[in-house]
């Protein structure tokens, strides 16, 4: 689909792009300056480079990439083989020693429900179930086997 | 691709900030791209001194209109993430997809900087969605994965028209690859388009290898095949014409079904 290359042709460029980079948490320990892409088949390491300065504007220094095989064995209820898909890593390392630490993007946050609706109600009326189950503080901690 | 100079990047960036505002007040607020209604806030969050503006006219003399000098986003790998409040959430909230309607109002340069302002925001929620499932957590609205995508696909139709269009009236070719009607070994009639090679068929050995005839023997499959396909469109219309007699024998006062 891309035009032949012949020595002396212009520098072929693609307008609109149809490739996109996943960034993914890297599985192994990796040195800070790396991270890890996972990008489509057809794309090489200078398509990946380029990409990621023209586009991204991030220096990038060395580059290494690896075809990971989806496996094949697993099977499906009519005992037929489902294949994952394959995919390319990418590990790129930035240049001029910036460093790089997948942040934690799903923190763990407080559920606040808005005033007077269904979820408020239920978590008050579950909240005071709670409440009658427990036993009188006072006791301390002691069951109700013990007593008068 | 993208400018590679920082000046014409500026440039551009302040165009594109005015090419933002101007598609913002065009389209209607229900309609505008997911990333659309991220990028302004984004700009101006981390550009301090946007409070504190230069407002430089670009020609000393008059400037009815002023240009905006902004800085260029320069936030490298944190463009494949969300804003920092959004972590976490359960739904975030995005508009409506790009329609090939509002798309074909737009110039060329806009088209071409919404191309990859809509792949930023693809990155970003690509990398959302692998996270969610290494973490075993459900993603966040991920109905903005497939407005992106529909997005893009009306903006390709769109560049496409365009280009196709520019075509006819400069050359008269209907299609930018040349191809031909050819017949392969089954009797199928298909559109074969060309490839381009360094060197003419009759020395291309795995070229001269394909047949683009049938032979003779084919002949009786084909009748076969036609033989059957016309039978089921036959048995299609029969099923059809009797569940409508049927259903005016059962409602004779109905009036006839649009299918």
């Amino acid at each position: 689909i891309y035009p032949l290359y012949q020595l002396g042709n212009p520098q072929l460029r693609i307008f609109r792009p149809n490739w996109f980079l996943t960034l993914v948490r890297p599985g192994k320990e990796q040195p800070p300056d790396t991270v890890q892409f996972r990008i489509p088949m057809e794309m090489t390491k200078y398509d990946v480079k380029n990409y990621l300065e023209k586009i991204y504007d991030v220096p990038v220094g060395a580059i290494r990439t690896r075809i990971q095989f989806g496996s094949n064995k697993k099977r499906n209820h009519l005992h037929q083989k489902v294949k994952q898909p394959d995919y390319k890593v990418a590990y790129v390392q930035l240049a001029q020693g910036q460093t790089f630490t997948f942040p934690d993007i799903f923190p763990e946050k407080e559920l606040k429900h808005e005033e007077g609706s269904m979820e408020e109600m239920q978590e008050k009326f579950m909240e005071d179930e709670k409440q009658r189950q427990r036993l009188d503080p006072r006791r301390g901690g002691v069951t109700e086997w013990f007593g008068l | 691709m993208a400018t590679s100079s920082s000046a014409g990047r500026v440039l551009s960036l302040c165009k594109q900030f005015q090419n933002v505002v101007r598609i913002s007040s065009a389209v209607n607020t229900q309609s505008c791209s997911p990333a659309l209604t991220k990028l302004p806030p984004r700009q101006y969050r981390e550009k301090s001194p946007l409070a504190a503006l230069s407002w430089r006219s670009p020609s000393s003399s008059v400037a009815p209109c002023r240009a905006l000098h902004t800085t260029i986003s320069r936030r490298g790998l944190d463009e494949f993430f969300d804003l920092p409040e959004n972590w976490g959430e359960t739904t975030v909230k995005s508009g409506a997809p790009w329609t090939a309607k509002q798309l074909r109002t737009k110039s060329n340069e806009d088209l071409h900087k919404l191309w990859y302002v809509l792949l930023k925001e693809k990155n970003l929620l690509l990398t959302l969605e692998q996270e969610a499932k290494r973490q075993r957590v459900p993603m966040s609205s991920p109905e903005r994965i497939r407005k992106v995508e529909r997005s893009m696909i009306r903006l390709e139709t769109v560049v496409n028209e365009r280009e196709s269009a520019l075509r006819m009236l400069q050359t008269g070719q209907e299609k930018a690859r040349p191809g031909a009607w050819r017949r392969d070994k089954f009797g199928h009639v298909y559109w074969y388009r060309f490839k381009e090679y360094a060197i003419p068929w009759y020395m291309n050995r795995r070229y001269k290898r394909k047949s683009f005839f049938t032979p003779k023997f084919v002949q009786p499959h084909i009748r076969l095949r036609l033989e059957k396909y016309l039978r089921q469109r036959a048995r299609k219309t029969s099923l059809e014409r009797r569940t409508q007699s049927k259903l005016k024998e059962k409602f004779p006062h109905a009036n006839i079904s649009a299918s």
